[in-house]
């Protein structure tokens, strides 16, 4: 019976040697972000870490690390970390699961729809808190974001990265085809007709592409005046089932569906990489993309790209567009030194020269409209003049219920069903059982959302 | 650590008194000693969860996964008359229906063509094993691109000979037959790899008394090769079948679930309803559902294999 | 015996053939490479320049070199712990007789029948829980339990005959013994190959870290490969496609190393 001992003695060492290996550096690292505040309090000189998590990836991140690095580099008492988590979906979904613990982040970016979801996880300090103590001046953002992410008089999250969606077209097949390529299409009925004279023209180029994403028919649908939710796009009540009417939800497939009957719409499915590749490619002429996009797209097109307003029915009136995009959340729980420098960096990111820089270097449009007057961003339109559509459309925008944009906590599950309709009709299928889905799922997925919530 | 630790050497503790005073259960103690890390390991990371799941499928959970409304079968219900999970179990049948035979028919060839002694022979064996080294991330970026519809190599070929663009992974025909080609690629090398060794395994004494009979190369195939091979092609078939009921990192990268949920395989949709629409009730009802055709499948597989197997 | 020619010319034609087809999506994207991001947008098919700039960006962006070591951390000591629990159970499986050992097989087989995905919500808690988020153990000891090495070392021990074991008992040598001098020797292939099959599956993984690691300083190198890609933009074949052969790099040279290990090894696990 020794024997089993020693196998137990063996097994055990084992099991805590396969532990004390690598725990020196995680029980460091732990004790490390643990003692954090108190070293800050201890000793001023240590500067403050700050984790902030974002969605940011490919060329974005890039540029998003560029601000961080400045920012770090201009003053010493805070350390900001960013820390890229995957796609908006996947980033929300980690915070959700971690909330309250130590591995969650002291700021995040969270796209708009997940405004209702973190208002409702808890686990967030509305910035209201700081933008009273300090009396900061939220006014000098731009009117349509106030207007998205205030709620009953309260921002909870600090608008950081917004975009619109915008059409980017060829403008070298446009004049191929005969058409004027400074005065791109507005209309759904426009695009059909400049479709097809561009297929006429050549046959090897498909007209037009819409990427089968929720946000675009969301904007779209905004853009002829229509609500996504009932209760104001939920911002009266909560929503308990769709808000638009059978003729604007169907507006958009019907549309789609015309042009697929005349053969000019190129199908990309939900891949907007594929979409902008087909585009670069010259396998399509027009497509919506967000305005995000712009500075790439102008830059590595190997053609003149022009950009255009979303278009809408013809027998309605441009609404206009909802803030997309992302803002930044501070969490709760966290020491004050921590949440002060969030703000902080918050605030540094406001500033016209960071946003204007933003701007120039992305297509994401400047929440604080005195970046227009950058220097930066003076000289970047004058190389890209493109830029200023996305701006010129936000601000021509009406506000209204519609395009404050709709708040409720299972818009991304509402959005995959919308793609999947879309798709359903881009592969042929009929227009009424694609719609009929749509209201169907997500009624039904409003209704559990509703009673999951327990209340 | 320290939590885990100390009830794990109390129960050592006490089944150690325990073997003391009862010699007949000394074995058992023993066998049980053995298998005590995997026990616990198991039941902390596999069992555990698994009756968490079950537990989960009865409930809604609000999105940080805490149950909020107790719902019974409900869930189940749901599923059931939801056609997006039907869909999603029918299009997992066909996946499974494609890759499986399709991964098994294509290493046996591979394993055929190089198991002859031939100069040079080597390297090959290390070419067509070589996908089992490739990642399901990287392999998903590759076949990514082949299956661009633009600049992709499979479109650029169609246009060399003349042929319509495909749309391999946005038209709802073809995305779940591209994902299953990418899928068999992925896993042939692994199955490649073991079927061989059956190969080289088999007695070259039988070949040799066939040739003396005359027997030519398909008889022999048919007579000697297969038979021969049979435990071997079992363990690849039971293992195909559970990884191919399993699959979830190529849909993720390459076609996250579309064209009209098309490539919605079962386990893509459950990681959609539990971490995107935070439907965790739902979502670990399917896993449940997952579970039992997995289990049902692997009875009759075994209760078939044992009768058709030949053993050396 | 000798292979005619006509037989030794078809095989070389169908080994080439098939070669080129099973190698092509690795030599295309080798290739691709080297490529710029303009030339891929063209469609250009063979590149007409070769520049290392991609590989130079994808250094440059992202600490690959801390995710490569991420990664070798977390699957040597996946690799470990694989090794010791599987040829543990295996052990007690061939050579120990005790009540209730077919159902526990039974049990342990039934596990390989339980995809991960579906209990990685209550698994993330625990982990959550114990904190261990952001750590190696967090990231490797829910896989230490191996019900696929336990059978392919199962199968291995049952070829050490039994009278070996008896022997041994007669002559006073106790299991542990019996098991560190007897059986571990004669099972190395095995026990090889088991070892590469376990750190080739770990360093694939990557829906666990991607979910436990929010962190750079314990991010793996797969997750990396997922972050060079961008959900609304413009994606950078170029860029990518470096990242993935790098990537597979190590990989593959186990793979190159140890194949003849390998198939041996998983070859005996598959035979009863």
């Amino acid at each position: 019976m020794k024997k089993i001992a020693v196998i137990l003695f063996g097994l055990f060492i084992l099991l805590v040697g396969c532990q004390t290996n690598d725990s020196p550096e995680t029980s460091e690292e732990a004790a490390a972000e643990e003692s954090t505040p108190e070293e800050v309090e201890s000793e001023p000189n240590e500067p403050v870490e700050v984790v902030f998590w974002h969605a940011m990836g490919g060329a974005l991140q890039e540029a998003l690390d560029q601000i961080v690095d400045q920012y770090n580099a201009s003053q010493d008492a805070v350390v900001v970390t960013a820390d890229y988590q995957g796609t908006y979906d996947e980033a929300l979904t980690k915070f959700n699961t971690i909330a309250g613990t130590d591995s969650a982040p002291t700021m995040m970016q969270v796209f708009e729809i997940g405004t209702k979801s973190m208002i409702n996880s808890g686990g967030i300090e509305p910035i209201q808190t700081f933008v009273d103590a300090e009396g900061y001046d939220m006014s000098q953002l731009e009117e349509n974001i106030i207007n998205y992410y205030q709620l009953d008089d309260t921002f909870y999250s600090m608008p950081f990265n917004s975009s619109t969606p915008v059409m980017y077209y060829n403008k070298d097949a446009f004049d191929a085809a005969g058409l004027d390529a400074d005065t791109p299409p507005a209309t759904y009925q426009e695009v059909e007709a400049a479709s097809k004279q561009i297929t006429e023209s050549n046959p090897e180029m498909k007209g037009f592409a819409l990427q089968a994403y929720g946000w675009l028919y969301e904007q779209l649908l905004a853009n002829q005046g229509a609500l996504l939710m009932n209760n104001d796009n939920g911002r009266s009540d909560t929503p308990t089932e769709v808000g638009f009417t059978e003729e604007e939800g169907k507006s958009v497939f019907e549309w789609v569906e015309r042009m697929i009957n005349d053969d000019t719409f190129a199908n990309y499915g939900t891949n907007g990489d594929n979409m902008i590749a087909g585009f670069f490619a010259e396998d399509v002429a027009m497509f919506i993309a967000s305005s995000a996009n712009v500075r790439n797209v102008v830059d590595s097109a190997p053609f003149e790209v022009g950009v255009g307003f979303l278009p809408y029915p013809e027998d309605k009136d441009r609404e206009g567009v909802v803030i997309g995009g992302a803002s930044l959340w501070m969490m709760n729980g966290k020491p004050e030194e921590e949440q002060l420098a969030a703000w902080d960096f918050m605030k540094y990111l406001q500033t016209p020269e960071i946003q204007g820089a933003w701007h120039a270097s992305t297509g994401y449009f400047a929440i604080n409209p005195a970046a227009y007057e950058q220097p930066i961003v003076l000289e970047t339109y004058e190389q890209i003049p493109q830029l200023q559509v996305t701006v010129e459309q936000l601000q021509s925008t009406v506000s209204s219920f519609a395009t404050q944009g709709a708040l409720m906590d299972m818009i991304p599950e509402g959005r995959r069903i919308t793609e999947t309709a879309l798709e359903t009709v881009y592969n042929g299928g009929d227009v009424d059982t694609a719609y009929q889905s749509v209201v169907d799922q997500i009624n039904a997925a409003i209704e559990q959302a509703n009673r999951a919530r327990g209340e | 650590m320290k939590q885990v630790a100390l009830p794990y050497q109390e129960h050592e503790h006490k089944g150690l008194l325990k073997a003391l005073k009862l010699q007949r259960m000394a074995s058992f103690s023993k066998g049980m000693l053995f298998l005590l890390p995997s026990i616990i390991l198991f039941s902390v990371f596999l069992f555990y969860p698994l009756g968490r799941t079950l537990y989960l499928s009865f409930f809604l959970t609000n999105s940080s996964g805490q149950t909020t409304v107790f719902v019974g079968l409900e869930n189940y219900m749901n599923i059931f008359n939801s056609p997006i999970f039907l869909k999603s179990l029918q299009s997992t049948l066909l996946f499974v229906l494609y890759t499986v035979p399709g991964t098994i028919l294509v290493s046996l060839f591979l394993a055929i063509i190089a198991n002859e002694k031939l100069k040079g022979v080597g390297l090959f064996r290390t070419m067509y094993a070589s996908t089992m080294g490739i990642s399901t991330a990287a392999a998903s970026v590759f076949w990514l691109f082949l299956f661009h519809p633009s600049i992709g190599w499979l479109n650029q070929l169609l246009k060399l000979l003349g042929a319509d663009a495909i749309g391999w992974l946005t038209n709802p025909d073809w995305a779940l037959f591209s994902v299953s080609i990418a899928t068999i690629w992925m896993n042939s090398g692994f199955t490649f790899l073991i079927l061989l060794g059956g190969l080289q395994s088999i007695d070259q004494y039988l070949y040799e008394s066939a040739n003396i009979d005359g027997a030519g190369y398909f008889y022999k195939l048919r007579r000697i090769t297969l038979p021969m091979l049979s435990p071997t092609l079992f363990f690849v078939i039971t293992v195909s079948f559970i990884n191919a009921f399993q699959t979830f990192g190529q849909i993720d990268m390459l076609t996250r679930g579309g064209p009209q949920n098309e490539t919605n395989l079962i386990v893509y949709s459950i990681y959609q309803d539990a971490f995107m629409n935070y439907q965790f009730g739902t979502a670990s009802a399917q896993a449940m559902i997952l579970f039992f055709i997995i289990l049902i499948l692997t009875l009759i597989q075994f209760k078939l294999g044992e009768r058709k197997v030949h053993y050396q | 015996m000798t292979i005619p020619l006509r037989t030794k010319i078809i095989l070389y034609t169908l080994l080439v053939l098939a070669a080129l087809i099973m190698f092509a999506p690795l030599l295309i994207t080798f290739m691709m490479s080297f490529m710029s991001g303009q030339e891929i947008m063209m469609g250009n098919m063979i590149p007409t320049s070769f520049s290392l700039e991609n590989y130079v960006a994808v250094f440059q962006r992202f600490p690959l070199v801390r995710y490569l070591l991420n990664s070798l951390v977390m699957s040597l000591l996946i690799m470990t712990g694989q090794l010791i629990i599987s040829s543990l159970a295996a052990y007690a499986f061939v050579f120990i007789e005790f009540k209730g050992r077919d159902l526990i097989f039974f049990l342990f087989i039934a596990t390989m029948m339980v995809p991960f995905e579906a209990s990685v919500i209550p698994n993330f808690h625990t982990i959550r829980d114990l904190n261990w988020l952001n750590s190696y153990q967090g990231l490797a000891l829910p896989f230490f339990a191996m019900a696929f090495g336990t059978f392919l070392l199962r199968q291995n021990f049952k070829q050490i005959p039994k009278e070996l074991k008896e022997a041994s008992q007669i002559a006073g040598i106790g299991d542990l013994k019996f098991f560190l001098t007897v059986v571990l020797p004669v099972a190395k292939t095995s026990l090889l190959t088991l070892g590469v099959y376990g750190f080739l599956t770990s360093w694939n993984m990557y829906l666990w870290p991607l979910l436990t690691t929010t962190d750079d300083r314990f991010r793996t190198v797969q997750i990396g490969l997922r972050q060079l890609q961008s959900q609304e933009q413009l994606n950078e074949w170029g860029v990518i496609m470096a990242g993935a052969i790098i990537v597979v790099i190590p990989t593959l040279m186990i793979l190159f190393l140890g194949q003849k290990r390998l198939q041996q090894g998983l070859t005996e696990g598959a035979l009863k």
